[in-house]
């Protein structure tokens, strides 16, 4: 178990992210944290070794890489922030971003990225920031290199006439900070061949490639966009001639498909190409390839197995509208700037389509598409978009009658090139499905660290698009020795928990879980899979800029926790405006002690829970305050509480089983009246009771909120009563005014537990009482006289008898 | 009085008091508001009646001290000088008279010689050509049936004419709510913003500011219920009037008297029933001021002005009582509410009449009495010609060519932002060649550092700064698009084009930042015109410009060019993409009418199916835009002088003109031919003498600061003066995003400043107001110097004088390179002398010679440009 915290040995930005995560979550010891993997991406085809700098990292057991192609060869923890590993990645793994964590034997670490490049490695070595010495590379290279602040770094390249050069930088990809570059070509006189700020096919990143108008020496510069920089600002700048197109066109097809394509964009010019669609995972990505190289990153296409229809130019006009069937793709190119272009299918009257223009989202096309769709006949508007997906367009189409319709494409700003791909998706609705998990932590993507013979919920997420009901969950795939509690989810819910058990004799392990969602009914075809987003980059007001998405959960067994919770079940329902005490009660480990925070997993709709009980040191029980209002939901639920605490100086983590909880109705209704007294005195306050449900026994009733000073004596009433009578007494302290803060409590009881219900409502109005009838004024007095005997205190009359008094005195 | 004066006319004309009929025509007013006593030419003309100009010399002469006389004097003056009358002149030329009510005044002007001009007014002999068509009296024409006739002025034997038109004498027109009351509040004061035309009015009485929404101004009057503004039964009663005349108490006092015309014009209307106009009445199209220029000459000379406006349909009207009257200098032409100006000091001045919205002025001139002048050779190139001629009608003489060493320094801050090194010192002062200044012009304008300055220099009028909507990157991104096009001399017209026409991101397109740092459709408007032609229409937005031409019609008229200005985000959420919507339209706020695009004192703009801004920033860059070229070319000017030819230099407007109007004109002409590039234009600024001339000033020019006949002293901007210090103590700064070493004029975001920066008044760019850079010395600036950390920290690091004692160089040597290091030139025997006694007396020569160099970075010389 890591004990010893680290941090003042690594790097300051570590230092933020322990105090960042320690304000979060009260620093959890055993959660492993990696805040950068040196190198930041490796030569495939390699062995190398690997430094993955973090803290807590001292049990570090594996890597969990989310893609194949990568084996991890040795892992051995050197310090508690310091893992060496030694990977060796396979001639074929995937270029690219890759994501890991690392498995420690008590947790899952972050999700960290990592690149894998085609060429070889090239650290950036210092001093290389003036523009007359740069560091010289061999072309065909990437180099790792990290641009400080105000930095700005230069290297060399000898090329031949006609030679391409191709510049990419993976810098605010790689995920450490948000870090904007700019790279550019530069000859040997200090012009600008090319340059890049942001490419919109590699985001923030740039990209810009020359052909070598003759033999020399080019410089390429990278630095960031507006002079910034930092330690974290690290880059991997692949330089070489490999082909790197902007574009494809068709931007896609069905899976496995075979396609002539044109790659678009590069300093060579288009080439064509006859390639067969990819069906492996992550999909649609395609990767140039020449005889010169492999594109270090990937063109994103769009995988549906509909038919592909490709714009034949001219489609200026609605009337050369290139016609398709419907469902279909459109594939475009807004070759010019002011180009239009227009498509045409036919729909039956009232038949439903998604219109989808897919440009900057998945294909990276620079092209904003601005989507408008017209009926043939009469040409009037049905209807359009601009950005309702991103930058990208999506219309629900509904045919107002049978007829061929026109879908128009333009260029928001009405510019245009060869790389302004898109396609444009007809498509049925269809039912999809989508399920997420909430953060427990903001901006930490939720992990399940089960501990072995202990169990662990979270709560799962499901978005429903274009179809409703129940859903089923499942977890597949989960490490041995573990199993998944999933109630079903409700047809008006979209949250289930997810309860994770390992046996106690699992042993520490960890697995990527494909969580499966399907409806109850069959009638719906829909599977859901996990897409979980983990945020990488948070720009201002932390907006996402940049991220992770990974398709399956983290889950991983971890060795015992020292204590396990569980749920005492109540025995008798919550109440509509009741309240209860939910019964949680830990079973510790011989000398555990410490006190365990124990909250909710979520709150049904209605429900109301704190979240600030604890089990007390050396306690093994609490209580947790339920409240429910009005309006909350009634049925059963399955809920269930989580309990954290402090252990070997960070923090565990363990749930109680999945307990029902009934929202019922309440029993009583109860109508508190409005009543005055005077000080002093007392009253009685009669409360309506309108009996809703049966019940046995006596119902115990309280009133509450009264002043003090006011006191009243608790009631009994059976089901047949109709009133409940309150004698209020009302001290002469009492401070006068009028009290509407009062609350009616009911305790029914059955099977031998409470059921509260609070009635609110009434007044009880403290009056002083009425001053006496004044009488003769007094003469005044004189200095000297000795003071007269005092006439005799009236008796206070009460207000009807001052009335009678003054009407028998006027008479 | 003014009653009986009405009468008579009346009578005279033999017409009677009917309306027009429906046929809307504009009403002449009666008779003159003018007191006859109150005005100086009717005195004199009444008193020269009697007396031949001999007779009256005699007299005068004899009563001098006779104050009741004491104006006479100028005007014997004016008469018996010795110069002679070369010709006269009256005006207006083309009298048309319509309506029985209708007159015109005139004014009569001749000029002498020597340029002086003199009012005539009085003495010339003046009568109609054909008395039955029109009569003169009082210096005013009146018709008297229709027909035309001529007017025949003679004085001295210099004769000359003007045209009468008469007609429509039956008619007598109505009073006009808007046309004759409307202008009565004008003229009187009740709408200006400190009276009833404040925004919530005053004392319960509002009118619209300066009468820009008279429809509204009708309602308060004749509508709203309060007090009794108005009382048809009584007209007399209806404290309008009552409340004008001080009848009753009145906040503002009295305006005018009872009987008056102007009361007489309110009386008439409500007598009438204060009827709305019925219809659109006629709108001024211009006005005319009378006459044109004046010379005079001595002080208590006199120049009657006459005030005359046009109206759609070609109809004139003498407005002179109906104008305000309004001088740029009170020192030298004071102007009176009757339009006589009366000379006082030596001077010029611009005398201006405003009568609806429109403001015309003249050019007065007042020369001291037998100024003896001999008019120098006029040389140099035109700009030299064009200042010389304005320096000649002043009587003024130019200082001298400033020496070498004084040029070398000037020229090199002004155009590079820096100090002159020594190198470059000995090898000016060594070069014999007489095009030497020419040349140094010419190397320093191929310098980089001069598209820096002017790239700081428009970053600063656009704002470029970093804020909660702009992002550093953005801000960068502007500034160096900006830096981009002036390094690679892009004709600013095209630089302008492309940036008030810019759409996409504001990465991509930086140029698009100039809408995302000003979001406000209506501020936009303003910071348009008032960046790129000079123009403050800030004041029309709510109320016609008090001192300018531009109503409320103006102002959203040319806010709707920015009214279709789309925003959406980028997929940077630091990126804002600015587009054309397309649509949207900018409402006049007093009657929601839509505003069609209209070009600022232009055409309506045919914008149709194009992005509003494009026709825009077309019409502003066209060769014949009468804005753009004088307004840029005045903002070079001014750089390199420390005063605009029109100054403010973004305040350009009728009532502020230019000293020099023809080298204003020509210098935008100028920039025209240049196809934009103003480097040449500098280049013609910087070689013309009046750019060379010394700052010691002559007998002749030493209050004048505004015709540039000598050089002035100016403070060297907050970023150059830093660089020059830096240079000269030979260290290095560091600003955000630039690399150490780099100058402050460099500074991209306008959010990165220092101390220093800020308090020797870096522009904050908070406004687009040439005013933001402050180059006005505080005591904060000489403390900061003295005490502050900058020139001792600077000394310190740079080690200069530690390095050249080191390098074997004599205290005298050091003392001369400092000199010339940061004053360009070499100290005189007398400064070397006690400064080598300050450095003896000191503990060690560094010491002494640091207090030297510290003395010489405080010292006024090398904080100025001179």
């Amino acid at each position: 178990m890591p004990s010893v915290r680290h941090a003042e040995q690594t790097l300051p930005f570590f230092l933020c992210l322990v105090v960042a995560v320690s304000l979060l979550e009260s620093a959890s010891a055993v959660e492993p944290q990696i805040s950068a993997i040196a190198p930041s991406g490796f030569q495939r085809g390699t062995e190398v070794d690997v430094q993955f700098r973090g803290a807590r990292l001292d049990d570090a057991a594996e890597l969990m890489l989310y893609e194949p192609g990568i084996t991890v060869k040795e892992l051995k923890a050197e310090a508690p922030n310091l893992v060496k590993a030694k990977l060796a990645i396979a001639d074929d793994c995937r270029l690219g971003l890759h994501a890991v964590r690392l498995r420690s034997q008590s947790g899952v670490s972050n999700l960290r990225l990592f690149a894998v490049g085609a060429l070889q490695e090239v650290e950036e070595v210092e001093p290389n920031s003036d523009f007359a010495s740069p560091q010289p590379i061999e072309l065909d290279s990437t180099i790792n290199g990290v641009v400080k602040t105000e930095d700005v770094d230069y290297f060399v390249v000898e090329a031949k006439k006609g030679e391409p050069i191709t510049a990419e930088v993976e810098g605010l990809r790689l995920g450490y900070t948000f870090f904007d570059p700019y790279v550019a070509i530069l000859n040997e006189s200090r012009f600008e061949l090319a340059r890049s700020d942001d490419a919109p096919l590699l985001r923030q990143d740039g990209l810009c490639s020359i052909v070598a108008p003759e033999d020399g020496k080019y410089i390429i510069q990278i630095r960031e966009s507006a002079y910034g920089g930092n330690e974290q600002s690290r880059y991997r700048l692949h330089v070489g001639r490999f082909p790197r197109p902007r574009a494809v066109f068709p931007a896609g097809g069905a899976s496995g498909q075979s396609l002539d394509v044109t790659w678009i964009g590069e300093a060579t010019g288009p080439r064509t190409e006859t390639i067969v669609l990819p069906t492996t995972t992550p999909k649609g990505l395609l990767y140039a390839k020449t005889d010169r190289g492999i594109s270090p990153s990937a063109n994103v296409v769009r995988l549906i197995d509909i038919p592909n229809v490709v714009e034949a130019e001219p489609n200026n006009s609605r009337n050369e509208a290139t016609a398709g069937p419907a469902p279909v793709a459109f594939n475009g190119v807004i070759s010019v700037g002011g180009d239009i272009d227009h498509f045409r299918f036919p729909a039956k009257k009232n038949q439903r389509f998604e219109i989808h223009v897919y440009a900057r989202s998945p294909l990276r096309s620079p092209l904003d598409p601005v989507l408008n769709v017209y009926r043939v006949t009469g040409g009037a508007r049905i209807g359009g978009n601009d950005d309702t997906v991103g930058p990208d367009s999506y219309f629900r189409f509904t045919a107002p009658e049978a007829d061929d319709y026109v879908i128009q494409v333009r260029d928001h700003l009405r510019a245009g090139g060869p790389e302004y791909t898109y396609r444009v998706e007809v498509t049925p609705i269809k039912p999809k499905l989508t399920l997420t998990l909430p953060e427990r932590v903001r901006y930490i993507s939720t992990t399940a660290v089960v501990p072995r013979g202990n169990r662990i919920a979270i709560l799962a997420n499901a978005r429903r698009a274009n179809f409703g009901g129940e859903l089923t969950l499942t977890a597949n795939g989960m490490p041995t020795g573990v199993t998944a509690e999933i109630p079903t989810m409700a047809a008006n819910r979209s949250d289930v928990p997810m309860l994770f058990t390992a046996t106690a004799d699992a042993t520490p392990a960890g697995a990527l879980v494909d969580l499966v969602g399907k409806p109850v009914e069959d009638k719906v075809q829909v599977e859901g899979h996990l897409k979980q987003r983990t945020m990488l980059i948070r720009g201002q007001n932390n907006r996402d800029v940049w991220g992770h998405e990974a398709d399956r959960m983290a889950m991983v067994v971890t060795n015992e926790v020292p204590f396990h919770v569980d749920l005492v079940e109540p025995k008798v329902p919550i109440v509509r405006d009741g309240s209860m005490q939910l019964k949680v009660v830990a079973r510790r480990q011989e000398g555990f002690a410490a006190p365990i925070s124990v909250r909710m997993l979520y709150n049904p709709p209605g429900i109301g829970s704190s979240a600030a009980i604890r089990i007390q040191a050396n306690q093994n029980e609490a209580l947790i305050p339920l409240t429910a209002n009005g309006s909350a939901e009634i049925r059963d639920w399955k809920v269930c509480v989580t309990g954290r605490a402090s252990h070997a100086g960070g923090a565990v983590e363990s749930s109680t089983q999945l307990a029902t909880l009934r929202v019922a109705d309440a029993y009583l209704g109860l109508t508190i009246p409005k009543v005055a007294v005077e000080l002093g005195k007392s009253t009685q306050m009669v409360v309506a009771v309108e009996k809703k449900q049966d019940f046995a026994g006596k119902a115990k009733l309280q009133l509450l909120g009264l002043p003090s000073g006011a006191t009243s004596e608790p009631i009994e009433i059976d089901a047949a009563a109709t009133q409940a009578t309150f004698e209020i007494k009302v001290e002469d302290k009492t401070r006068p005014g009028r009290y509407t803060n009062l609350v009616c409590r009911s305790v029914i009881t059955e099977n031998g537990e409470p059921i509260t219900e609070n009635t609110r409502g009434g007044e009880l109005r403290v009056d002083k009482p009425l001053p006496p009838k004044p009488t003769a004024p007094a003469a005044p007095k004189p200095v000297a006289k000795p003071v007269p005997p005092k006439p005799p205190a009236e008796k206070p009359l009460s207000r009807l008898e001052q009335l009678r008094q003054q009407k028998k005195e006027s008479e | 009085m003014r009653v009986s004066i009405v009468r008579e006319i009346g009578e005279r004309n033999g017409a009677s008091h009917r309306s027009s009929g429906s046929t809307f025509s504009l009403r002449r007013p009666a008779a003159s508001a003018v007191p006859l006593t109150q005005h100086p030419t009717l005195i004199s003309r009444t008193m020269l009646s009697m007396l031949t100009t001999k007779e009256m010399t005699v007299r005068i002469a004899s009563r001098i001290a006779l104050p009741s006389l004491m104006l006479l004097v100028a005007m014997v003056g004016q008469v018996a000088a010795d110069a002679k009358v070369t010709s006269i002149a009256v005006y207006p030329t083309d009298i048309a008279l319509s309506t029985a009510v209708d007159r015109q005044r005139y004014t009569v002007q001749a000029t002498r010689d020597d340029g002086v001009t003199l009012d005539v007014t009085t003495q010339a002999t003046i009568r109609a050509a054909d008395p039955k068509i029109a009569t003169v009296e009082s210096h005013t024409v009146y018709p008297a049936a229709d027909g035309k006739t001529e007017l025949l002025i003679d004085f001295q034997g210099h004769t000359t004419r003007a045209s009468i038109e008469v007609a429509e004498v039956s008619i007598t027109p109505a009073v006009s709510f808007k046309l004759d009351v409307m202008p009565v509040f004008m003229r009187v004061g009740c709408n200006t913003g400190s009276c009833h035309g404040a925004a919530r009015g005053k004392d319960g009485f509002r009118l619209s500011l300066f009468g820009y929404d008279p429809d509204g101004d009708y309602h308060r009057l004749t509508r709203e219920i309060g007090p009794r503004r108005i009382n048809l039964a009584f007209p007399h009663e209806s404290q309008l009037l009552e409340k004008a005349v001080a009848a009753v108490p009145h906040t503002g006092g009295k305006l005018f008297e009872p009987n008056s015309e102007y009361y007489n014009t309110i009386y008439q209307w409500l007598e009438a029933g204060a009827p709305q106009d019925e219809g659109e009445v006629p709108a001024v199209t211009h006005v005319d001021i009378y006459p044109p220029a004046a010379v005079i000459e001595g002080a208590g000379s006199k120049q009657a002005f006459v005030v005359r406006a046009h109206y759609e349909g070609g109809v004139t009207r003498d407005v002179t009582h109906l104008a305000a009257f309004s001088t740029t200098n009170d020192a030298s032409a004071a102007i009176d509410e009757h339009g006589v100006v009366t000379a006082a000091s030596r001077g010029e001045a611009f005398v201006m009449a405003r009568f609806d919205t429109h403001t015309v002025g003249s050019q007065v001139l007042v020369l001291p009495k037998d100024l003896q002048y001999t008019p120098p050779k006029i040389e140099g190139n035109y700009i030299d010609q064009l200042v010389g001629a304005k320096l000649q009608k002043l009587r003024i003489v130019p200082s001298e060519l400033c020496t070498d060493e004084e040029f070398l320094r000037r020229a090199t801050i002004d155009i590079a932002g820096s100090l002159p090194t020594a190198d470059e010192y000995h090898a000016f002062l060594a070069e014999t060649s007489s095009d030497k200044r020419e040349k140094l012009v010419d190397r320093l304008l191929a310098r980089k550092e001069f598209s820096e300055i002017w790239a700081m220099k428009w970053s600063e009028l656009l704002m470029v700064k970093s804020n909660n909507q702009v992002s550093y990157k953005a801000a960068f991104l502007y500034s160096s698009w900006l830096t981009d096009k002036i390094a690679n001399n892009v004709p600013l017209d095209q630089m302008i084009r492309d940036l008030l026409a810019a759409s996409g991101g504001t990465f991509n397109s930086p140029a698009t930042n100039y809408y995302q740092i000003e979001r406000d459709t209506l501020k936009t408007a303003e910071n348009t015109a008032q960046v790129f032609m000079g123009i403050r229409t800030q004041c029309a937005q709510c109320h016609n410009h008090p001192f300018d031409r531009w109503t409320m019609d103006d102002y959203y008229g040319f806010a709707a060019f920015f009214s279709q200005i789309g925003r959406k985000q980028g997929e940077d959420y630091r990126e804002q993409i600015i587009y054309n919507r397309g649509g949207g339209e900018m409402q006049h706020p007093v009657d929601k009418r839509t505003m069609a695009p209209k070009y600022l004192g232009g055409d309506m703009a045919d914008t149709k199916g194009r992005d509003r801004r494009a026709a825009l920033a077309e019409w502003l860059t066209a060769s014949d835009n009468p804005y753009f070229a004088p307004s840029v070319a005045n903002r070079v000017w001014a750089h390199f002088f420390g005063l605009g030819i029109v100054d403010p230099v973004d305040d350009i407007r009728v009532s502020n003109p230019a000293s020099n109007p023809e080298l204003f004109a020509t210098l935008g002409k100028k920039l025209v031919e240049y196809n934009y590039d103003f480097k040449r234009l500098v280049r013609d600024i910087c070689t013309s003498q009046a750019y060379q001339r010394s700052c010691v000033s002559n007998e002749s020019n030493k209050h004048d600061n505004r015709n540039f006949a000598r050089a002035s002293v100016r403070r060297i901007p907050a970023e150059m003066l830093l660089d020059c210090v830096s240079q000269a103590t030979e260290t290095k700064d560091k600003f955000r995003g630039l690399p150490l070493g780099a100058r402050a004029v460099q500074i991209a975001d306008g959010q990165t400043s220092n101390y220093f920066l800020t308090t020797f008044g870096r522009s904050p760019r908070e406004t687009v107001c040439a005013c933001e850079a402050k180059t006005d010395p505080t005591l904060s600036q000489a403390l900061n110097l003295i005490n502050g950390n900058t020139v001792q920290n600077k000394m310190r690091q740079g080690g200069v004088i530690g390095q050249t004692l080191a390098a074997g160089k004599t205290p005298q040597q050091i003392i001369e390179t400092l000199y010339v290091r940061c004053l360009t030139r070499k100290p005189s025997e007398e400064e070397t002398k006690r400064l080598m006694q300050i450095v003896a007396s000191a503990p060690t020569a560094q010491e002494g010679l640091d207090d030297v160099f510290w003395a010489v970075l405080n010292s006024r010389e090398f904080l100025f440009n001179h």
